[in-house]
């Protein structure tokens, strides 16, 4: 995977090299609210209906890299070299690999993230989108479109210092997070399967592809919207966590804490708004506290278009509050089950890694007995 | 520059993206041993067409596990991991287009219990060293101006 990765990156600068020849008129501001579309099929209450199953899988990342500043937009050109990078890419990994190869390096192979040095599985199963998405016609860099340079505030030293503390007793969002805590540290996290991470222990989804806000993943980014008058599923693929919008009601007391919050929603015109406080102080939304507060705003851009638009707000970890926006296009495709505990395995194998480690650690020798 | 810089800051991330995208339902790291790298090869016994990972089984005739080329005990079997089956699903792949008895190659690491058979789908391929499966690339078919849909190179 570090020869990949290498290759990957050269590519992409040798790409750039050759093909960055357009320029950066496409930049906006995101300020301004995208045209919605005012037509569309309705319920029989007369609200818009969004039901149907949709896409979310995205090229475009949260957040912008630093380097793009506040160019919220690419020009169509550009998305198109990038989309082809990404395309040419799964090309290679799709060739054939050497029928006479021996096994990988002893050490671990160099791939970063939760591949964990040792390069995780085979590109087939990924299936993360091979576009980046647009808005009137504007290629999109990031999915955070406030503040202006498309990435989350710094979160508070106080935050900081709290999630620090977390690592060492937690049921922790730790796939939220490139490291595996614990591991090296002996402190804890590796000592009672509660202490493990929600996707890893099939709570929900990894990546907070249920949300709120939800966000694009790896895989599974299918996400199937059913409509009421007094209340909205939203069904999602991953993990088949199925979020419960209750339609014109108050927020539940705040001694009832939920994994994916209390949600509660109401039409403003043609824009279903969702309100989701009430949050456990497990689900942790990239850093955050039991105090997250979401709200989702989704209209229509088309026929076949959804605007997602989310604001994070919780004054205890961010000094300000942040909004993302990106489309969920309709698909014609199945939405299929994913019963994550049917087959968990890994948790059961990751425990059982610790417990070797505690064993060679107690005896100083390698080994299992 | 301006320009070069755009597609070169965008093209990074997609890269690094990647590798941080493998970010996933449990951390890899935790579960399998990098000083414990395995190539096996033999034939597929069952395949668990399950979530989130799929496993696939195999009776295998060469392992070798550290550097070390080992002999397998009489009816030795190894399971190696996948990713989730809804993806190939999606492609038109089920668990019955694995037939049993296929010969694979996988390279990967071995559980960090090293009691367990056990090892991540790293890399699974025929013996030819095509790959069981094919990813996506848009249209999934190859982009040699057959398909009039397909996009420019």
């Amino acid at each position: 995977m570090r020869g990949k990765l290498t290759i990957g990156v050269f590519a992409a600068f040798v790409a750039s090299v050759l093909l960055g020849t357009a320029d950066l008129s496409g930049q906006a501001s995101g300020g301004r609210a995208p045209v919605k579309a005012t037509g569309g099929p309705r319920t029989p209450d007369g609200h818009p209906d969004f039901q149907g199953v949709y896409d979310l899988a995205t090229l475009t990342p949260l957040e912008r890299p630093e380097a793009l500043g506040t160019s919220l937009t690419m020009t169509t050109e550009q998305a198109r070299k990038l989309e082809q990078q990404v395309a040419s890419r799964r090309d290679v990994l799709n060739r054939p690999s050497d029928a006479n190869r021996g096994a990988p390096p002893i050490g671990g192979d160099g791939s970063p993230g939760a591949a964990g040095n040792v390069g995780g599985y085979n590109n087939f199963w990924i299936d993360n989108g091979d576009a980046y998405f647009s808005i009137e016609g504007q290629k999109r860099t990031s999915i955070i479109v406030d503040p202006p340079n498309g990435r989350m505030p710094e979160l508070l030293a106080s935050a900081r210092a709290r999630n620090a503390a977390r690592l060492i007793q937690t049921t922790s969002d730790a796939s939220e997070d490139e490291h595996d805590p614990g591991l090296e540290k002996g402190a804890g996290a590796y000592d009672d399967s509660e202490r493990r991470p929600l996707g890893e222990r099939c709570l929900i989804g990894f990546g907070s592809t249920s949300g709120p806000p939800a966000l694009p993943v790896l895989y599974n980014n299918l996400h199937q919207i059913v409509q009421t008058k007094d209340t909205i599923v939203i069904m999602n693929e991953m993990v088949h966590d199925a979020r419960v919008i209750r339609m014109n009601a108050q927020h539940l007391p705040p001694t009832v804490r939920k994994w994916m919050g209390d949600s509660v929603g109401r039409w403003e015109g043609d824009t279903l708004v969702v309100d989701t406080t009430n949050f456990t102080d497990k689900t942790r939304f990239r850093g955050s506290s039991d105090q997250l507060h979401i709200v989702e705003r989704f209209s229509r851009l088309d026929d076949k278009t959804l605007l997602y638009r989310f604001t994070v707000e919780d004054p205890s970890t961010w000094a300000r509050p942040w909004t993302g926006e990106y489309t969920w296009p309709k698909t014609d495709q199945l939405l299929y089950e994913y019963a994550c505990h049917e087959a968990n395995y890994a948790l059961e194998y990751i425990l059982r890694g610790a417990r070797q480690r505690d064993r060679e650690r107690s005896t100083g020798r390698p080994g299992n007995r | 520059m301006r320009r070069t810089r755009f597609v070169l800051a965008m093209g990074t991330a997609l890269v690094l993206s990647f590798g941080a995208s493998m970010r996933a339902h449990h951390a890899f790291g935790g579960e399998f041993d990098a000083n414990r790298p395995v190539l096996l090869k033999g034939a597929i016994t069952k395949v668990e067409w399950v979530n989130p990972h799929a496993w696939i089984h195999m009776a295998v005739k060469e392992v070798t596990i550290a550097g070390q080329k080992q002999t397998p005990k009489p009816g030795e079997t190894w399971a190696v991991e996948g990713g989730t089956p809804n993806t190939l699903l999606r492609r038109g792949i089920n668990r019955d287009t694995v037939k049993i008895g296929t010969e694979i190659v996988v390279d990967g690491y071995q559980t960090r219990d090293h009691t367990l058979t056990r090892a991540n789908g790293r890399n699974i391929t025929f013996l030819d060293g095509r790959k069981l499966f094919m990813g996506s690339s848009g249209t999934g078919a190859p982009r040699d101006g057959a398909d009039a849909t397909e996009p420019p190179k």
